[in-house]
């Protein structure tokens, strides 16, 4: 079964072509892992896929449903969520409120949204933080955040855009294991990475594209000896030994 | 004693001095200055639905003002309909006329929305300035129009002390503060602050920000012109410059942005604050500096913004909780 299909994705910004022909499939349960070097067009893929803003050629469909050019919040009521590389908290509100934001993706019961970001939060061992404001939250801890956002809107689908940048090496084998255990539940999850290890642990297949287009993809253990991967991070000039 | 229990005392308390002040306040000033101040509040409490929660900053409520007042006047001098019909045709006008304003204003950001504002109360008010008759509805242009005085009763909505005034808008201003706090603990309120505050994260959320903004700005626009109607019987005579002023728009953000956006106290403290400085200002340098009051509120306002950005409920609540909950929320962190 397909969770997501992307098919022949191109995104123009006036003469800049930032996604170049992408081809992609995420079969339902699995996680795939999205590199690249920096300015390949990841977190472009994203947006376009998350609705904010439309490819300008191509088809993209979720779960069986066209979804090119839909808007974000028909898309997250669809079960569609995803995460900032950049963090967006509502830094002057609590964690619960931020997450309850979320939770009324499902309801319109404050009542139930509430209890529903507070099963999020300790699904994430983080319902001791949840009264703490937002803005106050530690790099680590704003990151987690942005998933129980994600998580409290019920997604079929997780896209992750780089959730273990800026961690500490543990902090990264904690949010592994939290990945692992929400692919375990049934959550379909699209991951960018720069953190090598944690994507080659984390993920069941990675694709990797440079300058808009894909260059590779394979399981990780391919990716890692693909020469054309290796050159694309390290340089032409490097001479696999 | 816990201090939900607490509270609630202190709200019933504060209620009925509310209620009670007509009884000790005997002078007819005073009692015009207190109403003045509670239209302000009801005002600004309407304005902070949409300029408050949802983190624009609308500068021409004063035109959903005077729709109110406009609408319920023309409807009684000339058709004999009760000003209180005139109060819910004026709101609907107005309704309309803020969703028209919105649909294309509430995506800009910031300054462009404030302006774009701007720009509609101004023509609101130079066009009501130019036209005399509107088909067989009077204006009256510059002039204005004048009401005419009744028998007086709650049925003509008119009366010879300030008291029933009083109470009229003492009555608008809780039930309004009531449905802000209502909105503040719904699914609307969590999307019109999640909206306001980082709109793109709210929409991956599953929040339609501009439907939200959108909302927010008929209810407002609505409220606000239910006060119009409120002045206009009040005053008995309103005129472009009176009901339409850049002014009134710009006193309603004063007293939000003082008092505090966003909060269902801050509208009310800001108008505590900021009216009777209003009011004697023009008592006293009336002749002589005449807005001077706008002078003291830009002070005001860039005191209150240095130091306490989220306006005087943030201080004030929190002294509050200090002395009498002693349950300071953990909040901080740290």
């Amino acid at each position: 079964m397909t969770m997501l299909q992307v098919d022949n994705m191109t995104k123009e910004f006036g003469g800049l072509r930032a996604i170049d022909s992408l081809d992609l499939t995420i079969k339902k349960g699995m996680i795939l892992g999205l590199i690249g070097p920096n300015g390949a067009g990841k977190s472009t893929a994203f947006n376009c896929i998350a609705g904010s803003f439309a490819p300008t050629r191509g088809e993209i469909t979720f779960d069986g449903t066209r979804i090119t050019g839909e808007k974000p919040w028909n898309l997250c009521k669809m079960g569609l969520a995803r995460t900032f590389q950049i963090v967006k908290p509502f830094a002057s509100k609590s964690v619960l409120y931020n997450v309850t934001v979320a939770s009324f993706a499902t309801t319109g019961s404050r009542k139930i949204a509430e209890e529903k970001a507070v099963a999020v939060l300790e699904s994430l061992n983080f319902g001791d933080k949840k009264d703490i404001l937002s803005g106050n939250l530690t790099i680590a801890d704003r990151k987690r955040l942005e998933i129980a956002k994600a998580l409290a809107t019920e997604p079929k689908l997780l896209l992750l855009d780089e959730v273990m940048a800026g961690l500490r090496p543990n902090e990264v084998d904690e949010m592994v294991d939290i990945l692992k255990a929400l692919r375990d539940r049934g959550i379909t999850i699209f991951v960018i990475e720069h953190i090598m290890r944690a994507i080659m642990a984390l993920s069941d297949r990675i694709v990797v594209i440079q300058f808009g287009k894909k260059i590779a993809e394979g399981l990780p253990s391919e990716i890692a000896n693909n020469e054309k991967v290796i050159k694309a991070y390290l340089g032409e000039d490097y001479v696999v030994a | 004693m816990n201090h939900q229990h607490f509270n609630k005392v202190m709200i019933v308390g504060l209620l009925v001095a509310a209620f009670a002040l007509p009884l000790v306040v005997r002078s007819a000033t005073y009692m015009h200055i207190l109403v003045l101040l509670l239209f302000y509040a009801y005002l600004t409490t309407s304005w902070n639905i949409v300029g408050g929660f949802a983190g624009v900053l609308p500068l021409g409520h004063a035109a959903f003002v005077g729709i109110g007042a406009y609408t319920s006047t023309i409807l009684s001098l000339q058709y004999g309909v009760s000003p209180w019909l005139g109060m819910l045709v004026g709101g609907v006008l107005a309704t309309i006329a803020g969703v028209i304003i919105g649909l294309p204003t509430l995506k800009m950001r910031g300054a462009y929305f404030a302006l774009a504002t701007i720009a509609f109360a101004e023509g609101f008010r130079v066009m009501v300035e130019n036209i005399d008759y509107i088909g067989p509805l009077k204006l009256n242009g510059p002039r204005g129009l004048q009401i005419p005085p009744l028998e007086t009763g709650l049925t003509s909505f008119m009366f010879a002390t300030k008291e029933p005034y009083y109470y009229i808008i003492l009555v608008m201003l809780l039930a309004v503060m009531l449905l802000t706090y209502i909105i503040s603990r719904s699914k609307l309120g969590y999307y019109l602050i999640a909206g306001g505050e980082e709109p793109e994260a709210a929409m991956a959320l599953g929040v339609n920000v501009a439907r939200a903004r959108l909302i927010a700005m008929a209810v407002s626009s609505f409220l606000t012109a239910l006060a119009g109607t409120f002045y206009a019987q009040f005053s008995l005579y309103i005129h472009p410059k009176s009901i339409i002023s850049l002014d009134m728009s710009f006193e309603i953000a004063f007293i939000a942005l003082i008092g505090g956006r966003g909060s269902i106290i801050g509208p009310l403290l800001g108008a505590m604050l900021l009216r009777p400085v209003s009011d004697f200002c023009r008592i006293y340098f009336g002749d002589t500096l005449p807005g001077m009051h706008l002078i003291i509120f830009g002070l005001v306002l860039i005191f209150v913004m240095y130091y306490q950005p989220r306006g005087l409920q943030e201080p004030l609540s929190r002294m509050y909780q200090r002395l009498f909950t002693r349950k300071t929320l953990a909040t901080t962190g740290r």
